[in-house]
């Protein structure tokens, strides 16, 4: 599986670099901390806190490896080689989705310190970190293939991550909010993470059936696999 | 072999229906100015960028229908390399070798063959070893085909002659080589047989000796004069003169009626000879003669 030799370079290649390290240890270690000492009993707030620390983490690391190797052009190094677009595709995600995973492990650690109840599904709860880096991971990939100018790539991102912030839930509770804002949070991909992982460390959900968090979470990872797959194509 | 072979980028066509054909175990070498189209070709027979129309076929494999097939019978070494700075040179060979599903032993015969500090970062390397280690990791595979875009661009003479030697000792390993440059040093003294492009069409193909042909029985005539005028540009026109280093280049068929029509034109003008050269026309001057001939497109001319 050419999927685990990509990866395998690219944890190499990343780890223990200074952006692995800001976004990988320093943001949700300190994001995490501000909330958790802030507001004390953080249960309901933790699954949301973990989520965009996932989303930040996996989208910054999986843009900015594909952007600077698409710079220095080392890109090109998997693209001459006997190597299926799905596979390259499949390795960059992985290894967001991981990056993502070991995030999510930062920032839940801190949390626990404040928590009150224990995980009530952990398994669940690394499912659901998982299937949501993946998704993440997937969304960084598209948007910073597809920007003309790489440099565009965190702008468009940011432009994604922001308001995601606020209509998924993670923060403010979605049930909070009148109706058709609850609408909004239905189509926002990360409400699907925030409320599944909700799920597994509380045992209760806010808005929607953790079956259907997690088929939307995946479905929404092949999407992304599937777009990022196609924008390979269109450009080379 | 390219047949129609066509790169459009909106309404710009880099390269321009080129045809062309390499032969087994040749150096052929493209030549042709910045912005030629040299590169779009490389990367279009290597399957990196896609083929507007035609098509193009590497060791019997087409580039449109059977892209991995192509890519495992091809090695590149691109003009910057596309390997890990952050890597040493055995990792970024040992995974080239993986991607290929090559023996490890090859990445070792590679260092030991190339002399390759194996544990070195590849980020850390001169010009030189970056060079010889990317051309060892397109190699790592045994391929028929190596593709060399500008092989010898940034190295110092005594790393780019190196580079020169490897390509010929590759080639008489039975290794088909096809490599696009504007060094004429590159250009002289390595291919078979030489193809120049300008504005994404092949103009001019043939040995190097062919080549030299099309410019005629005659002779390269270099003139340092003082001053350069515009009338004295106007009177030799019919040479198709052009500018090399404050030369004044022309090509005669003979020199004598040149040199007696030069000092009747000192005589009216007025100006000083300086200096007088005559050579037998090289491929640079083949290249000068057939991409600058319809107007100069060195941007130093003094006029």
């Amino acid at each position: 599986m050419k999927i685990l030799v990509i990866a395998e370079k690219e944890l190499k290649e990343y780890i223990l670099k200074p952006g692995s390290i800001s976004w990988g240890i320093i943001f949700p270690l300190v994001f995490t901390l501000a909330f958790a000492v802030r507001f004390g009993d953080v249960d309901h707030l933790a699954p949301g806190l973990m989520s965009i620390s996932i989303l930040f983490g996996t989208t910054s690391f999986v843009s900015s490896s594909i952007i600077f190797e698409r710079r220095l052009r080392t890109f090109e190094r998997l693209l001459v080689a006997p190597v299926k677009r799905v596979e390259i595709v499949g390795a960059k995600i992985l290894v967001g989705t991981l990056f993502g995973l070991f995030v999510g492990a930062v920032s839940f650690l801190i949390l626990r310190l404040f928590m009150a109840y224990r995980v009530w599904n952990p398994l669940l709860l690394i499912t659901f970190m998982f299937v949501s880096g993946t998704a993440f991971s997937g969304l960084a990939l598209w948007v910073s293939l597809r920007v003309e100018n790489p440099i565009n790539a965190m702008t468009w991102l940011n432009l994604i991550r922001l308001p995601m912030i606020f209509t998924s839930g993670a923060i403010v509770s979605l049930l909070l909010f009148p109706h058709w804002f609850i609408v909004v949070g239905l189509i926002t991909p990360m409400t699907y993470a925030v409320d599944g992982m909700r799920y597994a460390m509380l045992g209760y959900y806010d808005v929607i059936n953790p079956i259907y968090d997690l088929l939307v979470t995946v479905l929404l990872s092949m999407l992304f696999t599937y777009l990022s797959v196609e924008e390979l194509r269109r450009l080379y | 072999m390219a047949e129609g072979l066509t790169k459009r980028y909106g309404d710009f066509t880099a390269v321009d229906g080129i045809n062309l054909t390499v032969k087994r175990g040749e150096i052929y070498g493209l030549l042709g100015p910045n912005g030629a189209g040299k590169t779009t070709t490389v990367r279009m027979l290597t399957t990196l960028t896609q083929i507007t129309s035609g098509n193009a076929w590497v060791n019997g494999y087409s580039v449109r229908e059977e892209p991995l097939l192509v890519k495992r019978s091809i090695g590149l070494v691109p003009d910057v390399s596309n390997l890990y700075d952050e890597l040493t040179v055995e990792e970024n060979l040992l995974f080239a070798a993986r991607l290929y599903n090559a023996p490890i032993e090859r990445v070792r015969e590679l260092i030991r063959e190339f002399d390759l500090p194996a544990n070195k970062k590849f980020g850390k390397l001169s010009s030189g070893f970056k060079r010889r280690t990317t051309i060892a990791a397109a190699l790592v595979h045994r391929p028929e085909v190596l593709f060399m875009d500008e092989p010898t661009t940034a190295l110092d003479v005594s790393s780019a002659r190196n580079v020169r030697n490897l390509i010929r000792l590759l080639n008489k390993e039975g290794i088909t080589v096809f490599i696009t440059t504007h060094n004429m040093i590159d250009a002289e003294s390595l291919p078979h047989r030489i193809g120049i492009i300008k504005e994404g069409k092949i103009i001019a193909e043939g040995k190097g000796r062919e080549l030299k042909e099309l410019m005629g029985k005659g002779m390269v005539v270099k003139l340092l004069v003082e001053p350069i005028t515009s009338k004295l540009i106007n009177e030799i026109e019919a040479y198709s003169p052009t500018f090399d280093e404050g030369f004044i280049v022309v090509t005669v068929e003979d020199v004598d009626e040149f040199l007696e029509e030069l000092f009747d034109l000192k005589m009216r003008l007025g100006f000083k000879v300086k200096r007088i050269s005559t050579e037998l026309p090289t491929i640079e001057d083949v290249f000068v003669e057939l991409t600058e001939r319809n107007g100069c497109s060195c941007g130093g001319c003094p006029l």
